[in-house]
């Protein structure tokens, strides 16, 4: 009997955590007057709406993606110039900029499609609060390894906000947010690394073999393979 | 002494990236006649890229503000996130053109600064679509400003690129003038929808945007 009591409780208490938009709706409509309030009648559901939250992440991380987007499109630009001159590396930051750029649309409607507002001064607590002032202007070993660092971030920076929305129990928990970065950047992540990891070794072997006599041809050389791969 | 000097030197060629390092190659010097366009005229042509910017990101506002499930016009998003990427191609040529032209060799780093959008909410599409139209309507003057500067340097002789405002008078003006005219129309046929008819008018208007017939 107990349980039962217990049972129906629970079962009561469940469905008016459900119903509060369709309660909304009952006291609004009955009233007399021309206007409709209806706070409950939302996109947000879960632990989307919390504080110390994932949804605050998700906002910073596509600013993050917004601003590193445009780092990228300057490296591209510096790779171009007539006296670099290294169409190959401009490509591959090209590419790197526009993955950036579709990942920050990607996320403001993600942000929206779960009840969020954008806000684009968003920053995580991850970060550090003044970023160093980075020149772009670096040379091609150099911009390989801020490259491979700056997607290192993206990549740890999903795992993070990942590890928030999964933590069972606990107040983030939010299974349909670590399903989307798992598919939407996780995979990407892993394999945009390892070839900027891989063009660093093959510039590291480039550089200390046969006494350092074989760089400047070599770069010319790797540019021309990074134009047909990239 | 010569010691000396050689540790000057090799500190100086650690320090300095203009000199070889053992990972790259030693900068070269070739003739620079070629690259003629003016200090004044290169300095407008920067500023535009970065005008041309923060137009994209205002759209990406705009976009997101549309996007929210309170708000719910998914053709208003779909219309200022294509707006924002159109932006950024803007951008994207004028970057193209200073690279065409022997510039952005240096002062790379500081020719785009990433600021937040000055405005987040709108009362309406038709507000959106009316600030759209100022938007544009100022970036279109900004663009003159750049041709006026370039067409006749006043600090370098008063120097004539013909070529640049030829480019922004036939490409960009173009453009400017014809995305200012769809906008204006898309704001016209609203504002007679909305006349009686508020909150059918812009949905309609909405599913509309998105391509599809209701």
């Amino acid at each position: 009997m107990m349980k039962t009591v217990f049972a129906l409780a629970c079962l009561l208490a469940a469905s008016a955590a459900a119903d509060v938009c369709f309660n909304d709706v009952s006291n609004e409509c009955g009233r007399n007057t021309n206007s409709l309030a209806l706070p409950s009648c939302n996109a947000v559901y879960g632990n989307f709406g919390r504080q110390g939250n994932v949804a605050n992440e998700l906002q910073a991380y596509a600013n993050l993606h917004l601003r590193r987007s445009y780092e990228f499109l300057l490296s591209s630009a510096y790779y171009h110039n007539y006296q670099v001159n290294r169409p190959g590396f401009s490509k591959l930051f090209r590419k790197l900029a526009d993955d950036s750029w579709a990942k920050t649309i990607e996320l403001i409607k993600h942000v929206t499609k779960r009840g969020g507002t954008m806000d684009f001064h968003s920053r995580s607590p991850q970060e550090a609060t003044e970023e160093k002032n980075n020149t772009i202007e670096l040379q091609e070993l150099e911009s390989l390894a801020r490259s491979l660092d700056i997607q290192k971030e993206l990549a740890e920076r999903a795992f993070f906000i990942h590890q928030e929305a999964t933590r069972n129990n606990h107040k983030t928990h939010d299974p349909e947010i670590a399903q989307y970065l798992e598919e939407e950047f996780i995979e990407d992540h892993a394999k945009t690394i390892r070839d900027l990891a891989g063009h660093t070794s093959d510039l590291k072997q480039f550089i200390t073999s046969n006494g350092g006599n074989d760089l400047s041809v070599s770069l010319f050389l790797f540019d021309e393979y990074l134009q047909k791969i990239a | 002494m010569k010691t000396f000097l050689l540790i000057v030197a090799t500190v100086l060629a650690v320090c300095s990236s203009a000199f070889a390092t053992q990972c790259n190659v030693n900068p070269v010097t070739i003739p620079k006649q070629w690259i003629t366009m003016s200090q004044g005229c290169r300095g407008a042509v920067r500023k535009q890229v970065q005008m041309e910017v923060a137009a994209s990101v205002q759209y990406l506002a705009m976009a997101a503000h549309f996007s929210k499930d309170s708000v719910n016009r998914p053709g208003f998003a779909k219309l200022f996130f294509e707006a924002s990427s159109e932006e950024r191609e803007h951008a994207l040529k004028l970057i193209e053109y200073l690279l065409m032209r022997g510039e952005l060799t240096t002062n790379v780093t500081s020719l785009i600064t990433i600021r937040a959008p000055e405005h987040k909410y709108w009362s309406s599409g038709q507000a959106a679509l009316e600030e759209a139209l100022k938007m544009e309507t100022e970036v279109t003057k900004a663009i003159r400003n750049v041709i006026v500067k370039c067409e006749q340097d006043r600090e370098d002789n008063d120097n004539n690129d013909y070529h640049l405002v030829d480019y922004l008078t036939g490409e960009f003006l173009e453009e400017q003038y014809k995305g200012q005219r769809d906008i204006a129309g898309k704001a016209s046929t609203l504002k007679k929808m909305m006349d009686r008819h508020s909150a059918l008018g812009e949905f309609i208007f909405d599913k509309k945007l998105l391509g599809m017939d209701i």
